[in-house]
Formats: C-alpha cells, structure tokens, sequence
C-alpha cells in the first residue's frame, strides 16, 4: 500500500490503485449514472474508468452517456472453460505434446493470424451473428451457445456501424490469442467448494482437467473504440457534457454516436465470441489428435463464456422498482443469483458460473452468482487478479529466465511467443488472485465453487 | 365453392405478400397500383362467376350501370336482407337518391369504410359468398381436404371402448389404484389425475424402445439436493415454500426439455451447413521462442 502510495504521488505516474480510486470517483459523477460507481477487489486504473470498475446507467434518462473508456479497449474480453473426463494423470506424461498440440493449433502474439480461412463477407456475417455464425459454419457445438453469456450473440450488432480500418484490423485476427494477458490454460481442479454448484458444471472430482481461454476482440475491438472515441468528443461538445477526466469521453446513450457505439460494440463483442469459438474448436482439435479420440468422447463441453469488458442493457431493481439499465463492466464479470432468466437453464439451482482467471502460473478460480451481488453490485464481480505493478516496471525489476525457470519449478509447461510479455505476466507482477476472490466471497456479490491450477500455458 | 373459395384466398394472401415488399421509385409504384388494381378487378370477376352472375367475364366494372345491376342482382338473388323500400330505389338506376340509398344499404350490412367503389363491390361479393357457403354448408364440406382425405383411405369405424366406462365408478377407481401400485405411482385422491400419471409413465417407459434400451431413457446423475437450494424468495410458510421450490422443478424440466429441443434443431440445421475447415498455410505466430521442460 504504501509503495502504491508512493507510486501515485509521484508526478507524471499513472497506474495502480490510487489512481484507480480517483477515477471510480470520476465515474459517480457522470450524468445518468444510478446507484454506486462499484470498484471490485482487483481495481486498478485504466483508461477513463478503472479496471475492476462497474456502473450503471438509466436508460430512461435522456442525459444518461454511454463511454467507450467503461467499456475498455478490448470489448468483450473474457474467460472460456471447457471441461473433460480426463484427469491429471491422464495427461501428464503428454503435457509437453499437449502444450505443443495447443500451440500450433492457436496462433499467439500481437501480429498473429487465424487458421481458419474467412472473407470479408465471412467476417461480415460473423460480426452480425456472432457464435451463430460459428454454429452455422459447425466449427461448435449447440451446447456452447447455450452456455454462454448471452448466448453468444449481441442481437443490436451492426457492422455497417463499424469502419472499415477495424474490420481490416480484424479479418486475419479471428481465431488468433492475442498478447497481453491472454492465455489459453491446460487446468486441474485443485480444491471444490460447492459440490453440487461443480456438479451441475460437469466438474466430479479433484484432478479432473479444464481448458481455460481468455481472448478478446484483437485489433478489431481496439479499432471500434479508438474510432468511437473520437465521435465523442465531437458529441460531448455539441451536448455540452462535461466529465470531470478528458478520458471519459461519453455520448448520451439516445443520441446518434451512443447507438453507433452501442451497435459497433455488439459487433465487436460478436466478433470476440466467435474468436474463442474458434479456439474452442481448435483446442478440441489438438485434444482429440493427441488422445486418438473424438473431443464428443473427451466431453468437452463448454462450461461457461464470461464476459468482462462489455456495456449491456439490462433489468435491475431500484428503489424497489424494475429499471432499464445500461451497465458498464469493465474488469467486472456478470455474477446473475440462481433463478435469473437470463443464465442458462442448467445453472438456474446454482447461480451464473463466474470464471476468474489467475495470471499465468498461479490459480483460477470458478464462482457463482448470489442475490446479494444482485443487489449490491448489479450483479457483478472481480474479473482476475488485477495489476500491481505497471508494464515497465515489471520489465526492469523482473527477468524473463527468472520468470519462466519459477513456472518450471512449478511443473508448468509454457510456450510463449515473446518473453517481454512473460515479465509483465508474471504472478509478481499482479495482486493475489486468491485474495481478490476469497474479498469477493467474504463480501457475499459471489460464491466460490471451484480452484483450479495450470499445469500448461500458451501465451502471446 | 368452397375450394374455389379457399384457392382465392390464396392467391390473396400471395399478392399481399409481394405487396408488402418495399419497393422504391416512382415507376415501381405505379406499376404496383397497376396490378393491384387489375388484380381486384380480376378478383371480383371471379367471385361473380362463382356466385352464378351471368357473364361475368365480359363485364367492364367501371360502368356505373354495370356496377348498380350487380348490387341488385346480388341483393335480389343472394344476400336478401335489404328492406322492399330500399330495394326499389336500388332498383331504379336513374333514381337520383341512388347513392345515398346504396351507402344506406351497403352501411347495413356492415361494410367498412373503403377507398374505392371497386373494394366496396369485392366486400360485398365476399359478403355474398359467406351466405351462399353457410347455407350450402354440407354440400362444401364433401370437398374439405380432412375430408377428401378420409374419404380414400378404408373407413374404420372407430370404437373407443373407453368411451363406454364409467370413470366415476369405484370399479374403475380401484382398477386405477391397483395399476398404479404395480407402476409405482403415488395415486391421487381423483383416478382420472393418476390415469394421466399412468399414461405418462407408459408412453414414456413402456414404449417398445425403451424396453429394449432401457439405458437410452433413464435419467442418469447425481441428484440434486434441491431442498437445501436457495429459493430466491420467502412465503414465510415451509409448506408453500416447499409447494413454490417444486414448482421451479418442473419448470427448470421443462425448460431444460425446450433447450434440449433447440439444440437438437441447431444440430439438424448444422447437418446441412455446416463445414468447418482449416488452414494452417495462413496461420502467423509472432517470434517463436518455445521454452519447454526438459525432461
């Protein structure tokens, strides 16, 4: 804390904790905005709003902003956890084949291309449709659509709202990791906490093995919003709205930028559910060679697809009445109580599946939603660990070979394309996962059910 | 009749649907008019022909006298509902209150209000067909499709020997009761309520299918223990809580039932579309350092 201190007085710094705090304060008093402006455990600062930052925003406000910067960078970041019926045993003596298998099926780093072949008219398709196009094409399975958050497709999705630099951005991206913290994660299930919650997830025993993969929108996402944010600046002048920080670039969600930004998000989140549908398929290709059998055999069912960069017009209750809700989660996952309509029918006894994943080399962690997160948050919780140190400061404290003979220690197998990223992925470089979850439970927005650890990372 | 009747209603219910398309410019619009206008036209000559107007084909509808013989003739031999009064002023087309008569008239038998006189005319000949079809009923009823298909397949005269029990008789009740305990049915206080239980069991577990793969059908899983499951809200009453947590049971059942469904009409449509490929010529990592255990 008080290296965070420090760190934030220091002129010229940006990043941490501190900073973090001043812009969920920023963000309260935005026009529009209802309740609290909610910081989760692993708040650090962004751009605009924090990281681990959720808001919501009355839609029946005509001053009510929509803001690319409560919405990040990457839209539509997120975790994917696929199940099977193998067990630690099962794969070690092939983890190294395994890590490769993955590795070759899913390109990684920043100018990484897809292996599956698309056009523009493809791309097109997939930004309207999002995993219905993937179901369509047959690259998943029925039951993956069923399993994701919103089943996969943003219906207010409109590509013709989106320029052209993005989509060129895009089309050679989709099925492609990503660098930064993205990862695709061989786990086993280390501890369960709810049994019957891990149950209904298809998870029996201690041992069994989860892929894990956190992916995004790539380039096309970063383009959508760089683009928006440059129409808001325009609206916040005609509309005369004013925002305590220059990075809270907004537009009132009625007006003609906030419905194009709205439409361009959709398909940019569109366009990062079929990104890791197409990984899905390429991790069920790389399971099924390795074990000589179909990945139907291997159950590799999709357990849940969270979302954690993402605005979505929903109903909360305020005051005791139902309210349409613009809610910004930025660095926030989904947590809906068991019952809600909008989870899938298979969760509804247990509650929302909420997957947080660790940093590279520590642990993940399976949630589940509550009704008091319902009401205290919005229905939202913790995203990840959250970054203590800032990218270059991990770079120089941090060596790559230290980093990655640590993982080796640890019995992890890591294949990554750059190893600038491995410094700034490293455990050291961000919060205990652990902590952030375990504040989420103690504070009631979400329920432990599941840890799991890695035993081999793909990484950009 | 009937048919004919069923086949322009057809071609109705076509027509408006390229009617509704959007269709731009100035020419298209027209040409639109154009058709509808010949269509009606078409239309009305059609249902005349089938009321029996004689020469109906070679009538020019836009000649007034035209018009006002038609209206008389359907009102003299078809609808028959107008007063002796009005029908003599229809009847005399130089009549100059003629108009005012035939919107009387027209208002009477319920026509709404319409743009042209041509509409008005294709209402009432609508009118008429509706009278001549209820009065003729059995004779149209031969040539329904349920019927035309019944009438080539060899009758059998169904016989429900069920039909003739006496479901309030404690025979019956005890007969049920009895069927029950061998299915192992829970019976309910009314037999009729444990037949339904009954026959739900029996189509579901006794079909010649899940006899021989009984493993095909039998649920499988760790049970849930739903009792210990949060509710979502309170009635402050255990017995209703415990009435309102079934109820989410069967409604997650059946829920569960419909995605089930969904999901099997996805993969029947995948079936036809789906083609998933790949190509590792266009796959590009960045700088490759693998850095693998060595052991």
């Amino acid at each position: 804390m008080l290296d965070e201190l420090r760190n934030a007085c220091r002129p010229g710094m940006v990043g941490g904790f501190l900073p973090g705090v001043k812009q969920i304060a920023n963000v309260a008093a935005l026009p529009g905005i209802v309740g609290k402006s909610v910081g989760l455990p692993d708040v650090h600062s962004g751009y605009g709003f924090a990281i681990g930052n959720m808001a919501a925003f009355d839609i029946d406000n005509p001053e009510s902003i929509v803001s690319p910067g409560g919405v990040g960078f990457d839209i539509n970041c997120g975790v994917r956890l696929l199940r099977t019926n193998l067990f630690e045993q099962d794969v070690l003596p092939v983890k190294e084949q395994l890590a490769q298998g993955l590795f070759d099926h899913i390109p990684v780093g920043v100018g990484s291309k897809g292996i599956i072949p698309m056009n523009a008219k493809d791309l097109e398709e997939a930004l309207e449709m999002g995993m219905d196009w993937s179901l369509r094409e047959g690259y998943i399975w029925a039951e993956d659509k069923e399993h994701c958050e919103e089943y996969g497709r943003m219906l207010n999705a409109d590509p013709s709202k989106v320029s052209m630099r993005a989509k060129k951005r895009g089309l050679p991206q989709l099925g492609t990791l990503g660098a930064g913290n993205h990862y695709a994660e061989i786990q086993v299930v280390d501890e369960i906490y709810d049994k019957w919650a891990a149950c209904k997830m298809g998870i029996e025993e201690k041992g069994q093995i989860c892929v894990m993969i956190h992916s995004g929108s790539r380039g096309f996402g970063h383009q959508v919003a760089t683009d928006a944010l440059v129409q808001m600046e325009k609206a916040m002048k005609r509309d005369n709205i004013e925002t305590n920080d220059r990075q809270l670039a907004c537009a009132r969600i009625n007006s003609p930028e906030g419905q194009d930004y709205l439409k361009s998000m959709a398909a940019a989140a569109n366009f990062a559910w079929v990104n890791r549908s197409s990984m899905t398929f390429l991790s069920r290709q790389a399971f099924a060679k390795q074990f000589l059998v179909t990945p139907d055999d291997l159950d590799m069912h999709v357990i849940y697809d969270v979302s954690h960069n993402i605005a979505k017009v929903e109903e909360h209750i305020v005051d005791g009445k139902p309210k349409k809700l613009l809610v910004h989660r930025k660095g926030s996952t989904r947590a809906f109580p068991p019952h809600h309509p909008l989870i899938p029918v298979d969760y509804q006894l247990t509650g929302q599946p909420v997957l947080i994943g660790g940093t590279m080399g520590t642990c993940s962690y399976v949630l589940t939603g509550t009704e008091h997160g319902m009401l205290e948050t919005f229905g939202s919780t913790c995203h990840g660990a959250g970054r203590a140190l800032s990218r270059a400061k991990s770079r120089r404290n941090l060596d790559y070979q230290d980093v990655l003979r640590k993982l080796e220690y640890l019995g992890i197998s890591i294949r990554v394309a750059s190893p600038k990223l491995v410094m700034e992925e490293a455990p050291e470089s961000y919060k205990n996962v652990t902590d952030v979850v375990n504040t989420c439970h103690a504070a009631g927005i979400s329920k432990k059910c599941i840890k799991l650890r890695p035993i081999a990372v793909i990484k950009g | 009749m009937c048919l004919f009747y069923g086949f322009v209603n057809n071609i109705c219910s076509v027509v408006s649907v390229n009617r509704d398309n959007p269709v731009s410019g100035g020419i298209n619009l027209f040409l639109k008019k154009k058709y509808q206008l010949i269509f009606k036209r078409n239309m009305a000559k059609r249902l005349l022909n089938a009321l029996g107007y004689p020469q109906a084909d070679s009538l020019n509808l836009n000649d007034e006298v035209t018009f006002k013989k038609i209206i008389v003739w359907l009102e003299i031999n078809r609808v028959r509902s107008a007063p002796p009064n009005v029908l003599n002023t229809l009847k005399n087309f130089s009549a100059r209150d003629w108009d005012n008569t035939y919107i009387r008239y027209k208002d009477g038998l319920g026509c709404p209000v319409l743009g042209t006189k041509l509409e008005e005319l294709q209402w009432i000949l609508g009118y008429a067909v509706q009278i001549e079809t209820a009065a003729n009923r059995n004779v149209y009823l031969k040539y329904a499709v349920e019927n035309i298909q019944t009438s080539n397949v060899p009758s059998v005269v169904a016989e429900n020997p069920l039909d003739k029990l006496d479901f309030r008789s404690k025979e019956f009740a005890e007969g049920i009761k009895e069927l029950a305990k061998v299915l192992n049915i829970v019976p309910h206080s009314d037999p009729l309520v444990t037949l339904k239980a009954v026959r739900k069991v029996v189509t579901k577990r006794m079909a010649p299918d899940c006899v021989e793969n009984p493993q095909k059908y039998i649920l499988t899983g760790t049970p849930f223990p739903f009792q210990d499951a949060d509710l979502g809200f309170d009635l402050n009453d255990s017995v209703l809580n415990q009435a309102a947590k079934i109820l989410r049971m069967l409604y997650i059942h059946d829920l569960r039932e419909l995605q089930t469904k969904a999901n099997e009409l996805i993969v029947a449509v995948q079936g036809i579309t789906a083609y998933p490929k790949t190509d590792t010529k266009l796959g590009k990592s960045w700088i490759l350092i693998r850095y693998a255990r060595s052991d």
